[in-house]
């Protein structure tokens, strides 16, 4: 079968089909390493990630607060999108509210509540209850407010406290409307990691805001969203048209990750293309080979010997050819991933020396695939001679 | 075996051909110890009957028969089994692989269905005087040579049906009725139709019909 005037081509396509196979294994280790480098840097709570998002708020809406809420319709718009789980608006207090310690602190401050469905609250007691007339308000404060706390408190005099003294300390909730005032009993029951707030129940919000503020205000000023994956660039994409914010520390792995994806992406495309251009080369490699042995593989056909039997056969002798091609473009990956986790990442946990399983069953795919190919191309050359 | 032919002609023969011939554009039908003698002058078509049998072409109008089955609707696999278990063939361009052995030659044949052991190659290439030249490239030897080469690979294989297109053209005629002996002989082993198309009517085939082409 073989002459030594096709050699030159038969190189060719084997060296091209082994370039293209390291390219696209290549760019589809690096692109699993980008996926599993991102992942990490973001708090996450039961496999999904907590943000707040506010409206950009920009010179021409400044001084209408109208427009710097979200309505309904956008909030229900918000809702729809695949990659956002779960939205619950943060409403905020519409009137003047005053916190101190009473008697026990010298300690006095003006302040924000704000309120969110229950199922979006990380640290949740099952005293975070309220029902008109009641005089008592449950807190619950951000952990990231109360270290602030602790930071100023020794400047101003005011003793540095731990979680649990806080929770024993009663705090008056003074609320001011136009005309009438009504001071709360309030106390801290949880202290959440998740939300940076000052959160009391939903319905005492609504119920204040209605009583102190006349204006039945519904629209919230941020939103409190629950993400499959902060980082996934199509969130981004999004918020960006849209014109929320979202806090940019927490994103920008995110949209380092939309470009690297979008290099490799391109490369992985271009790796492919080049493995179909090898396997094209290859058919027409064979093709060359089937036309000079024509003679000999029609007098085996008229002999008795059947095309599929010819067929396998001639297809077989390539089968070790494409492992060894794919093999050694699998072994250059791992030794590529190897140097990039060792070198470039520092050995970084998140991170592994191994190829991933992924790059292994397409390394199989591509191997069966190249097999598939030749063997359907030389089983129809064959039963054309006979 | 049987084997059937209905009103076959080459789609480049005139209709006429019908009137003289004894096989084109007519019904016959052989079977099983069968020795059917055609003779066919030159340009009456013998190789394209050969051919058309074999399905090496199929330019024809008409059917041709295998027990019953028309050979126009055998598959591509379908005909390579027919030609390997049932139908063999010693062809007068004799379509040897020139850079094998005859040797090799041979046991390309033999190995496809191993119905002979490799001694009785030697055994039927003593018999046809060709053994010294079993090691020698099928293109260094003679006309006469490789013809009975063609003729022993012909008989490696089991059949029901042997057909022969001149197959003693480079022969002698004390070769072409040794080689004629080693064919009865086998045939009659395998209780085959032999279909032996020949210029002129054969002397030494104990032929059981004779048609003229």
């Amino acid at each position: 079968m073989y002459t030594g005037t096709n050699a030159s081509s038969r190189w060719f396509s084997y060296i091209g089909l082994g370039i293209g196979v390291l390219l696209l294994l290549c760019s589809v280790q690096m692109f699993i390493n980008i996926q599993q480098l991102l992942k990490e840097g973001s708090i996450r709570k039961d496999g999904f990630d907590f943000v707040s998002i506010t409206k950009n708020i920009t010179n021409e809406t400044m001084g209408q607060p109208e427009k710097n809420l979200f309505h309904a319709d956008e909030i229900e718009a918000v809702k729809k999108q695949p990659f956002i789980a779960g939205v619950s608006p943060l409403l905020a207090n519409d009137f003047r509210v005053q916190l101190s310690a009473g008697n026990v602190l010298p300690f006095s401050t003006d302040m924000f509540l704000e309120a969110l469905d229950n199922d979006f609250i990380d640290t949740l007691p099952p005293n975070f209850t309220w029902k008109e007339g009641d005089q008592h308000i449950p807190i619950i404060l951000s952990s990231d407010f109360f270290e602030i706390y602790n930071i100023f408190a020794p400047g101003q005099g005011l003793p540095q406290l731990s979680k649990e003294t806080a929770m024993g300390i009663p705090v008056q909730v003074a609320c001011y409307g136009r005309d009438n005032s009504i001071t709360f009993s309030g106390r801290i029951v949880a202290f959440s990691d998740r939300v940076n707030s000052v959160l009391v129940p939903k319905n005492f919000l609504q119920w204040a805001n209605k009583t102190f503020s006349q204006k039945d205000r519904q629209d919230a000023s941020r939103l409190f969203l629950k993400l499959k994956d902060v980082n996934d660039p199509q969130l981004i994409r999004y918020l960006d048209a849209q014109h929320y914010v979202i806090n940019r520390d927490k994103t920008l792995l995110g949209r380092n990750k939309i470009v690297l994806q979008g290099i490799f992406s391109g490369l992985g495309i271009f790796g492919l293309l080049v493995v179909i251009l090898a396997l094209m080369l290859f058919s027409f490699y064979l093709q060359l080979v089937v036309a000079r042995s024509r003679q000999n593989l029609e007098l085996l056909l008229t002999l008795g010997y059947s095309p599929a039997w010819l067929g396998k056969n001639v297809s077989n002798q390539f089968v070790p050819v494409y492992i060894f091609i794919v093999l050694t473009a699998l072994i250059c990956t791992q030794l590529m991933q190897w140097a990039f986790h060792r070198f470039i990442m520092f050995n970084r946990p998140e991170l592994s020396s191994l190829i991933n399983w992924i790059v292994l069953l397409l390394a199989a795919v591509l191997v069966l695939l190249a097999i598939v190919t030749n063997a359907r191309l030389v089983k129809k050359l064959l039963y054309r001679l006979s | 075996m049987k084997l059937e032919i209905k009103n076959l002609l080459p789609v480049y023969f005139e209709e006429e051909r019908k009137s003289t011939s004894e096989i084109w554009g007519k019904e016959r039908s052989f079977s099983n110890g069968d020795l059917v003698n055609i003779v066919a002058p030159s340009g009456t078509g013998k190789t394209s009957l050969i051919h058309f049998l074999y399905k090496m072409r199929e330019s024809y109008s008409g059917s041709i028969l295998y027990d019953g089955q028309p050979l126009s609707q055998f598959s591509k696999e379908a005909i390579a089994s027919l030609r390997k278990d049932h139908v063999s063939i010693i062809l007068q361009d004799m379509r040897l692989f020139e850079e094998q052995t005859i040797l090799e030659n041979l046991e390309i044949k033999r190995q496809l269905h191993p119905y002979h052991p490799q001694e009785r190659i030697i055994e039927m290439a003593k018999r046809l005087g060709v053994d010294h030249r079993l090691n020698a490239l099928a293109k260094n030897c003679s006309y006469g040579e490789q013809q009975r080469a063609v003729i022993i690979r012909a008989l490696l294989q089991p059949f029901g049906v042997l057909l022969m297109d001149e197959p003693f053209s480079h022969l002698d005629h004390a070769n072409a009725q040794k080689a004629i002996d080693l064919i009865l002989e086998e045939t009659a082993g395998r209780k085959a139709l032999v279909l032996f198309a020949e210029l002129e009517k054969a002397t030494g085939f104990p032929a059981t019909h004779l048609y003229h082409l």
